[in-house]
C-alpha cells in the first residue's frame, strides 16, 4: 500500500523518477497492467475493463545491450531502447501489451517483442495509412477484434456504456492537460517544459483517474505558485519524434529560453483533441486515433482524392496547426527534432521548414541519436539558435 | 581470366535468355513511350494492387525505386544523394528515395531531364502513386516530392496485420473489403485526373493475365524444391522483373515463363541441378548485391546452390479466384495473398515474427536449406529490420545457421565480396556441423 | 587552442594571444587572459567586459557572459569583411556554415558528429601518410591528377589511402583527393543555407591553400581568408562584449563584475 503523501508536482517528480513503482503496487492489488507502445493503441478500451494502460518508454541513460541481437542499429533508437528494456525484464510486471503499426519499425518491434517476451495477452492494431473514410471504417473493424480479445482475456463484457464512461474519463484528462498548456501561455509560463514532460510521462504511468487527480492538484498548485519558471528572452516550441526524457528540454531551458509549447507524443499529440462521443463508441475512437492525432506516420491530403496539387495549400493543410500554436503561445522560434533513423519525421523536415519560412517563423533542425552523450553537442546548436532569435 | 573456357559453375536455363530479352525490350518500349509523351505515373512497386488498373487506363508506370538501382549502377546516384542532403533531407534515409529527391530537385532547376540521367531519365509524371505496403518511405518519399512536383498523389492501402489478428474470424474478408474500397477510390481518382473511364473489360483481361503469369512463376519456383535444385537465385532475380513490373503484352510473357517452367521440369525429371555438385542448399534475404552477383558463381564452385530467396519478390501462393466475380476483389485477394499466404503456417508453428520474417521459416523447411546468407542494407531499413530475428529463429527452430554480409542499395562499394568469400569456408564448417545436429534431432534434411 | 582578444573603445585590437588547449580549461583561460593583459599593457580593472565563447565557454570563471562560437564567429567575420554573407569555419573538432545578415548570425549548419569533414580528418590522414598537417596545402597544389577518395568515413579513408600508397600513387595526388573530399562534404552541408557571396573561411583549415582551392571549385565564388583565421571567433566575442557593455552602461546599469582570476584558480588548488 502506498501512502500518497506527496501531491501535485512533487508527486509527479516521484512518479517520473520511478514510474513502474505505482504500477507494481497496483498489480499487487490485483489490477492488470497492460503496456502500450507509441500512442496508437486505443487505451480507452483498457480503462473500460478496469485495466491500467502503461506506456512503454525507452531509457536514454541505459546503454542498449540486448536489443542488438534482434533489431539492427540502423533503426529508431527509441524503439531499440524500449525493446532492450523489455528484453532485460524491466517490463516483466506487465500482463501483456498492445502495439500497433504506428510506423514500420514499431510494427517490427511488436513482432519481436511477442517472439521473445512471454506475455499473457497481446494485440496488434494494424493502423491504416490514410485518413480516408474506408480507412476509418477499417480501423473500427480492427477495434471490434481488439474488443473481442480483451473480453476473452478478462472474461468481462466490454459494453458500449463502459467504453463511453472510459472515453469520458480520458477526455477529462485531455481537457485538464489542455488547461495545463493554457498556463504556458503567460510570460513567463507558470509551468516549465521540464515539468510538463515529467507530468505527461507520469500520466502515462498511472490509471486515468489517478492521473486526473494529479492534474487537478497540479493546476491548483500552479495557479498559486511562488517558484514559477524564470522569464527568459525567447519562447520556443518543440516539434518532432518522441522525447521521453527531460534532459533535452533541460538544455533548452538552461539556455535563455522558455519552452512553452510542443507538438510531440509525450506532449500535446494524444491530448489536444477529444474523442467524439458517438452512438457506437468505436466510431469516435477510430476517428480520433486515425484523423485527430497528427503524427507524420499518417498520409494526409488537403482534400480527399485531389487531382491537382498546390504545394503551399498542401503544406498549410498539413501544418497550419503548428503556426496556430506558434501564434497562440507567442512563440519566437521552433525546434524541429527528428530522432536519427526516424523516417516518418525525417521526410517531413524540409516541408515543415518551407511552411514555417513562409510564415516567417524561424526554426532549427536537430537530429539526436537518443543517447545522453549526444545531448552535449546539441547545446551549442540550441544556444546559437536562441542567439539568432534575440 | 585464364580459365575463360572453364564451364560456368551455374548452369543457366536456356529459356531464361528470351524471357529476359523480352523484359528488357518491354522496358525499352516503355521508356520510348514515356519519352514520346504517353501519360506517365511514378509508381511504387505495389505487388499488382494498382498495376492492372494503371495498365488498363493506358498509363505508363515508371518505378523510381528501380531507377535508383539504375542510377547506382551507372554511378550517378552519388550526385543525387548529395543534392538530397543539401536540400535538407536527413542522410540516413532510404538511398532510393534520396536518389529520386535529388534527381527531381535537379530536374526542377533545369526545367528538363538532366543530361547525366541514365536511360533517358524519368520525365515529369502526371501523378504519384505511393503504397502503404512494407515501409513508410514508400509514401513519405512521394509526399516529400511535393516540394518539386505540383502533381497529385494517391496512396494505395495494404493491410499488414499480425498473425493471430489476421486469423480472427472475419478479419481476412474485412482486409479485402478495405482494399477493394480503396481501389475504387483510386479508380475514381484516375478517372477524374485523366478525364476518361476505366475500360473494365481490359482490366479483367490484364488482371487475369497477371494472375496466370504469377501462377506459372510460382509453379516454376516450386520445382526448385527438388534435389538438386534446377534453378539458382541468380535466374530468379533475372526473371522476376516480368512478374513484379507487369508491362507490355502479357500473353507473350506468359508463354516465355511457361517455356522456362517446361525446361526446369525437364531438369528436375533428369535430376539436373543448377550447379553440378549441390553441396549446400541456401536461402538469401533480401535485395541481392546487384553489383557483385558474380560472387554467386564463386560460391557455386564451392557447391553452394541458392535455391530460394527474397520472399517479397516471390509470387503469391496460388488461391482459387475463379468464383470471385469483381475484378477488383480478385486483385485485392491476389495481392493480399502475396503478403498473408504464410500466415496459416506461422499460426500452426506458433511463430510470431510477422509477415516479413516468417516466410523464411517455410522457405528453409520446404526447400531444405542448409544455411542463409543475409544481406543487411545500410540505407534500407525494411530489408534489414528482420534479418537478425531471422538469423536467431532459424537457428532456434531448425538449427540452420546464417551468415551476415552487409551492403547497401546505392553505396555499392559497401558490399565486401572478398570478405564474404573469405568467411565462406568457416561458414561451411558451421553448416556441416548443424547438418549433423539436424540429423541427430530427426529433421528431414 | 585557447585564444584571447582584447579590443579598445574604437574596436581596435589591443592584443591577441593564442595558447594551447587541454583538460584544464580554467587554468588555460586564466593564463591566456593574463598574458593578453600583459601584452596590451593594461591592468585587470581596465577590462570593462568579458565574453567567453567556444566549447569551453562555461569554464571561463571570470567571463561576464557566454555566447556561442557561431554568433561570435559571425560577428567577427562581419567586422573583418563587411560584405560577407556566408562564412565557413573548419576547425579541428567541427565544421560550421554561417549565414550572415546585417552583421549578425542569421542561420547556421554544423557538423560535430563525425571527424570526416573537419580538420581532424586531415590530421589523422596526414599522420597516415607521415606528413605534417601544415604542409598538406602546398604539397597538394603540385597535384596534376587528384585521386578520388570515396570513403566517407575517416577510418575507411585511412585504409583507402594505405592501399593507394602501396599501389604507388603520388602523394600530392592523394592529398589533393583528401582536400577534395573534405571540401565536398563541407559544401554539401553548407548548401542547405544557400551560399551567397562574399564567402569567408576561418578556422585552422583556412590555412590550408589546397582545401581553399577545392572549396572555390565547388562553390564557384572567391573565398576570403582573414589574416589570422583562428582569431575571428575571439574577436567577435570581444566586439559583442563591447556592444553589451555600451548598451548596459548607456542604460545606466552597472554590469561590471570585474575580473577576478582567483575564482577560477581555486577550483584546482
Amino acid at each position: 500500500m502506498t501512502e500518497k503523501t506527496k501531491k501535485g508536482l512533487a508527486r509527479v517528480e516521484e512518479i517520473y523518477e520511478d514510474r513502474s513503482k505505482r504500477a507494481i503496487e497496483l498489480k499487487e492489488q490485483g489490477k492488470k497492467i497492460i503496456g502500450y507502445l507509441c500512442i496508437y493503441p486505443v487505451i480507452e478500451m483498457l480503462t473500460a475493463l478496469d485495466m491500467v494502460p502503461f506506456r512503454i518508454f525507452g531509457d536514454i541513460k541505459e546503454p542498449i545491450t540486448k536489443a542488438d541481437a534482434c533489431l539492427p542499429t540502423v533503426v529508431c533508437p527509441f524503439l531499440r531502447s524500449s525493446l532492450d528494456l523489455g528484453l532485460k525484464g524491466r517490463y516483466n510486471f506487465l500482463e501483456g501489451t498492445v502495439m500497433s503499426h504506428a510506423c514500420e519499425v514499431c510494427e517490427k518491434t511488436a513482432h519481436i517483442w511477442k517472439t521473445y517476451i512471454e506475455q499473457k495477452y497481446t494485440f496488434f492494431i494494424d493502423v491504416p495509412h490514410t485518413v480516408h473514410e474506408a480507412a476509418q471504417e477499417h480501423l473500427k473493424g480492427l477495434l471490434e477484434d481488439f474488443r473481442k480479445t480483451l473480453e476473452a482475456f478478462t472474461g468481462k463484457d466490454l459494453s458500449n456504456d463502459k467504453l463511453t464512461k472510459a472515453i469520458k474519463l480520458h477526455n477529462e484528462q485531455r481537457k485538464l492537460v489542455r488547461e495545463i498548456y493554457e498556463l504556458r501561455k503567460p510570460n513567463p509560463p507558470l509551468i516549465s517544459g521540464v515539468e510538463t514532460i515529467k507530468l505527461i510521462k507520469s500520466l502515462m504511468s498511472v490509471p486515468v483517474e489517478e492521473g486526473n487527480d494529479i492534474l487537478k492538484d497540479v493546476l491548483a498548485e500552479l495557479k498559486n505558485r511562488k517558484n514559477a519558471p524564470q522569464k527568459k528572452s525567447i519562447r520556443l516550441l518543440l516539434w518532432g519524434s518522441i522525447i521521453d526524457d527531460a534532459s533535452l528540454i533541460e538544455i533548452i531551458e538552461n539556455a535563455d529560453a522558455n519552452l512553452v509549447m510542443d507538438d510531440t507524443c509525450v506532449g500535446t499529440r494524444p491530448y489536444f483533441d477529444d474523442v467524439k462521443l458517438t452512438a457506437d463508441p468505436l466510431e469516435g475512437l477510430a476517428y480520433h486515433y486515425l484523423v485527430d492525432i497528427k503524427c507524420p506516420r499518417t498520409f494526409r491530403e488537403s482534400e480527399y482524392g485531389e487531382t491537382s496539387k498546390n504545394y503551399m495549400k498542401d503544406l498549410s493543410s498539413r501544418f497550419s496547426y503548428l503556426s496556430d500554436y506558434a501564434r497562440d503561445w507567442k512563440v519566437d522560434g521552433i525546434i524541429l527534432h527528428s530522432l536519427r533513423f526516424c523516417d516518418i519525421h525525417g521526410y517531413e523536415v524540409p516541408a515543415i521548414r518551407d511552411f514555417l519560412d513562409s510564415k516567417g517563423i524561424k526554426s532549427i533542425y536537430l537530429e539526436p541519436d537518443y543517447t545522453e552523450s549526444a545531448l552535449g553537442p546539441l547545446r551549442t546548436r540550441i544556444e546559437a539558435f536562441i542567439e539568432t532569435l534575440g | 581470366m585464364a580459365d575463360e573456357k572453364k564451364k560456368k559453375a551455374i548452369s543457366r536455363p536456356k529459356a531464361m535468355y528470351p524471357l529476359r530479352a523480352r523484359i528488357d525490350e518491354v522496358y525499352q518500349n516503355s521508356i520510348k513511350a514515356v519519352q514520346a509523351g504517353k501519360p506517365t505515373g511514378w509508381c511504387m512497386v505495389n505487388w499488382w494492387e494498382a498495376d492492372p488498373i494503371i495498365m488498363a487506363m493506358g498509363i505508363e508506370a515508371v518505378y523510381p525505386e528501380n531507377y535508383g538501382a539504375v542510377c547506382a549502377a551507372k554511378g550517378v546516384a552519388q550526385k543525387y544523394l548529395e543534392r538530397s542532403d543539401s536540400e535538407g533531407f536527413p542522410s540516413h534515409m532510404c538511398g532510393y528515395a534520396r536518389n529520386t529527391i535529388g534527381y527531381t530537385a535537379r530536374m526542377n532547376d533545369l526545367g528538363r531531364i538532366p543530361e547525366e540521367a541514365p536511360m533517358g531519365g524519368m520525365p515529369k509524371p502526371l501523378f504519384l502513386l505511393g503504397s502503404g505496403a512494407l515501409c513508410d518511405t514508400r509514401f513519405k518519399w512521394f509526399q516529400a516530392l511535393g516540394r518539386y512536383l505540383d502533381v497529385p498523389m494517391w496512396t494505395v492501402e495494404m493491410p499488414q496485420p499480425g498473425v493471430r489478428e489476421e486469423m480472427m474470424p472475419g478479419a481476412h474478408d474485412r482486409n479485402i473489403k478495405f482494399m477493394v474500397k480503396e481501389l475504387r477510390g483510386f479508380i475514381g481518382f484516375l478517372e477524374r485526373l485523366f478525364g476518361k473511364k476505366l475500360d473494365w473489360a481490359k482490366l479483367e483481361e490484364i488482371s487475369n493475365d497477371i494472375i496466370e503469369m504469377n501462377r506459372i512463376w510460382h509453379e516454376t519456383n516450386e520445382l526448385r524444391k527438388a534435389r538438386p535444385s534446377p534453378m539458382h537465385s541468380r535466374d530468379f532475380w533475372t526473371c522476376m522483373t516480368g512478374c513484379l513490373y507487369p508491362a507490355g503484352d502479357l500473353k507473350v510473357l506468359i508463354k516465355l515463363y511457361n517455356d522456362l517452367y517446361i525446361e526446369l521440369k525437364e531438369r528436375v525429371d533428369k535430376k539436373i541441378g543448377a550447379i553440378e555438385n549441390e553441396k549446400y542448399r541456401m536461402t538469401f534475404a533480401e535485395l541481392p548485391p546487384w553489383h557483385s552477383l558474380n560472387i554467386f558463381d564463386t560460391l557455386a564452385e564451392r557447391g553452394w546452390n541458392f535455391v530460394v530467396e527474397s520472399w517479397a519478390y516471390h509470387p503469391p501462393k496460388p488461391i482459387d479466384l475463379s468464383k470471385v466475380s469483381d475484378p477488383l476483389e480478385r486483385i485485392a485477394r491476389f495481392t493480399y495473398q502475396w503478403l498473408s499466404g504464410y500466415y496459416q503456417n506461422a499460426m500452426k508453428a506458433k511463430e510470431w515474427w510477422g509477415f516479413f520474417a516468417y516466410p523464411y521459416m517455410d522457405f528453409v523447411k520446404d526447400y531444405q536449406c542448409d544455411g542463409a546468407l543475409l544481406h543487411p542494407l545500410i540505407t534500407c531499413r525494411t530489408a534489414t529490420n528482420h534479418l537478425y530475428l531471422i538469423q536467431d529463429r532459424l537457428m532456434q527452430t531448425m538449427k540452420v545457421p546464417s551468415m551476415i554480409a552487409e551492403g547497401d542499395i546505392v553505396d555499392l562499394k559497401l558490399f565486401d565480396a572478398v570478405d564474404v568469400l573469405r568467411r565462406a569456408e568457416t561458414f561451411e564448417e558451421s553448416m556441416d556441423h548443424y547438418k549433423e545436429i539436424r540429423r541427430k534431432e530427426g529433421f528431414e534434411w | 587552442m585557447t585564444k584571447s582578444v582584447i579590443i579598445d573603445e574604437e574596436e581596435g585590437i589591443c592584443s591577441t594571444v593564442t595558447g594551447p588547449t587541454g583538460a584544464e580549461h580554467r587554468h588555460l583561460a586564466n593564463s591566456v587572459i593574463e598574458q593578453a593583459i600583459r601584452d596590451a599593457d593594461l591592468s585587470l580593472d581596465q577590462i570593462g567586459y568579458c565574453v567567453a565563447t567556444g566549447y569551453g565557454r562555461m569554464n571561463v570563471p571570470f567571463a561576464d557572459s557566454q555566447i556561442t562560437e557561431l554568433t561570435c564567429h559571425a560577428r567577427g567575420v562581419a567586422k573583418l569583411f563587411p560584405n560577407a554573407r556566408t562564412a565557413i569555419d573548419i576547425g579541428g573538432q567541427d565544421a560550421k556554415g554561417l549565414k550572415i545578415q546585417d552583421g549578425r548570425l542569421k542561420d547556421f549548419v554544423m557538423n560535430d558528429k563525425c571527424a570526416a569533414g573537419t580538420g581532424r580528418f586531415l590530421e589523422v590522414l596526414a599522420e597516415t601518410i607521415g606528413l605534417n598537417v601544415k604542409d598538406l596545402g602546398d604539397i597538394s597544389l603540385k597535384s596534376k591528377k587528384r585521386i578520388r577518395i570515396s570513403s566517407i568515413c575517416t577510418i575507411f579513408a585511412e585504409q583507402e589511402i594505405r592501399a593507394q600508397i602501396s599501389e604507388g600513387a603520388a602523394i600530392e595526388d592523394i592529398i589533393a583527393g583528401l582536400h577534395e573530399s573534405i571540401a565536398g562534404r563541407v559544401v554539401r552541408m553548407i548548401k542547405r543555407l544557400k551560399i551567397e557571396p562574399d564567402v569567408v573561411i576561418t578556422g585552422g583549415v583556412a590555412k590550408n591553400s589546397g582545401v581553399i582551392k577545392a572549396l572555390r571549385e565547388h562553390i564557384g565564388y572567391d573565398i576570403f581568408v582573414p589574416e589570422n583565421p583562428l582569431l575571428s571567433g575571439a574577436y567577435g566575442a570581444a566586439l559583442l562584449g563591447r556592444e553589451i557593455y555600451n548598451k548596459e552602461t548607456s542604460e545606466k546599469r552597472d554590469i561590471r563584475r570585474g575580473i577576478s582570476l582567483k575564482e577560477g584558480v581555486t577550483f584546482f588548488k
